[in-house]
């Protein structure tokens, strides 16, 4: 488990389990989540390959800029995981090429 | 910097690369192409580098004919091996209306009287060719698979490299800030780093034409519009043809690395050398290319850019040597097609300036239409 649940001065309210899909697994998030830091959570570091290196890519700048962790949700290429907000039953594909418009 | 030179020529886009290649090729020496930033950053390096034979008028067929078979053989002409990424996927144009359609009937006839290849397609035979066109908005459409678009940075590099070849001075970051005369006659360029004595000046500022020609006592009937452009982030090949609609007011095209890159202009807009980005175009096109192509819907844009036409009021170029100023001569008024037409604009205006019979009769191209009633027939097929 990667999510931290004990904070001297926070507090973490207990969120709802959402359950998603990651290249066809099942997995769970918390509600509030991106769709990265559910990943991160779920000890997930590889969210695809660079199309022409092939090298792994991972979560970078978690901030939408640096184009690290783009994925395909629910068939939507290019999108940034860092900044999209995860929602039940999602189906989360890592990338590996430049992305098929749906 | 030079102080003397045979020929200086103003501006190092592509057109004025383009002639200075040509010029040296048939054996001018001390050329000097002066650039108040570096090549191509002027339209040159903002345009979206189609390059088209399907045409309303028979002068702009056989000029961007001359200039597809020429960049065909880029590489030989030029001796060297830049790849100038020239996609030859076609042009697929798009009629708004019954009034525009019934006008691409003629331009294919004409296109085909003059051995160009294009075809007349009704809307289905449209969305045969291009599936993610929402076919409902046009009404018919043509169609010409040697068209294409270049890579202008490339295709500057290829000009540059040539340039530099042939013996020809580039000056970079040099500001032109006055035309010399002596009688009615040339005699040579100030800048901010020098002057140089010529007796041959060429006026291939694009944009800023008509300022260098009043530079020269010249008057030049143009005026520069900001077209703009965007670019979005890269996707798989969908679109292998750059499709264009005139009523529309939209060419939109996907580069060979995958992303899309989309373009108007706005004829409300005032002429006044700007050339910033609008949030209204971002909108305007935005909602133009989803509404043509619903499945660009999901694409993000990554930048936006803007560009100078220089516009005559017949749509077509200026080829002529300025009657205020023997010696001085006009390359410009392209009206948003300077790109494509580079390589006739070299070829064409190397044999003006030498006195050469013209490879293709450009006598209908000079200023003296604008002063009377010989006004060419107007292009209608522009962006």
């Amino acid at each position: 488990m990667n999510r931290i649940e004990h904070h001297p001065i926070l507090t973490f309210p207990e969120k709802r389990t959402l359950t998603f899909y990651f290249d066809g697994k099942a997995l769970s998030g918390k509600e509030g989540d991106t769709i990265a830091s559910a990943l991160h959570a779920a000890g997930v570091r590889v969210l695809g390959h660079h199309f022409k290196s092939h090298r792994p890519r991972g979560f970078y700048c978690a901030i939408g800029n640096c184009s690290s962790c783009l994925m395909v949700v629910n068939g939507v290429p290019n999108v940034r995981v860092c900044v999209e907000q995860l929602e039940e039953g999602m189906d989360v594909r890592s990338q590996n090429d430049k992305g098929v418009l749906p | 910097m030079r102080k003397t030179a045979d020929v200086v020529i103003i501006g190092a886009g592509i057109s004025g690369l383009a002639i200075g290649v040509h010029l040296a090729k048939k054996g001018v020496k001390d050329i000097v192409i002066l650039e108040k930033t570096f090549p191509g950053n002027g339209a040159t390096g903002r345009c979206g580098a189609g390059i088209r034979m399907q045409w309303g008028v028979e002068l702009n067929c056989l000029l961007s004919k001359f200039s597809v078979e020429y960049f065909e053989n880029v590489n030989e002409i030029l001796k060297n091996d830049v790849d100038v990424e020239f996609w030859q996927g076609g042009y697929l144009i798009g009629a708004k209306d019954e009034l525009e359609a019934e006008q691409f009937r003629k331009n294919v006839t004409l296109q085909n009287s003059l051995g160009i290849e294009s075809s007349y397609l009704s809307p289905e035979e449209a969305k045969d060719m291009m599936p993610h066109l929402d076919v409902s908005h046009i009404k018919a459409a043509t169609f010409c698979g040697r068209d294409g678009h270049l890579n202008p940075f490339k295709t500057v590099e290829a000009f540059v490299k040539a340039a530099m070849d042939l013996g020809i001075d580039i000056e970079k970051n040099t500001i032109v800030t006055g035309i010399e005369k002596t009688g009615g006659r040339v005699s040579g360029v100030k800048t901010d780093k020098g002057d140089i004595k010529a007796p041959i000046v060429v006026n291939a500022a694009g944009g800023w034409s008509k300022q260098m020609a009043e530079l020269a006592g010249a008057d030049l009937p143009v005026y520069s519009r900001r077209h703009q452009i965007l670019v979005t982030e890269p996707v798989e090949p969908l679109q292998s043809a750059m499709f264009m609609g005139f009523g529309l007011n939209i060419y939109i095209q996907q580069v060979p690395h995958g992303p899309f890159i989309m373009g108007r202009g706005d004829a409300d807009e005032p002429t006044d050398l700007r050339m910033t980005s609008s949030w209204k175009f971002l909108n305007d096109m935005a909602e133009t290319v989803t509404t043509l192509m619903p499945r660009l819907a999901r694409l993000k844009v990554v930048r936006q850019w803007a560009g100078l036409y220089n516009m005559t009021s017949d749509a077509q170029p200026i080829y002529d040597e300025a009657p205020e100023a023997k010696g001085f001569y006009h390359a410009c008024g392209f009206s948003g097609h300077g790109f494509m037409l580079a390589p006739a604009t070299g070829q064409l205006m190397s044999e003006l300036i030498l006195g050469e019979t013209p490879s293709i009769d450009i006598s209908s191209l000079g200023i003296d239409r604008f002063k009377g009633d010989m006004l060419l027939p107007l292009e209608s097929s522009v962006v």
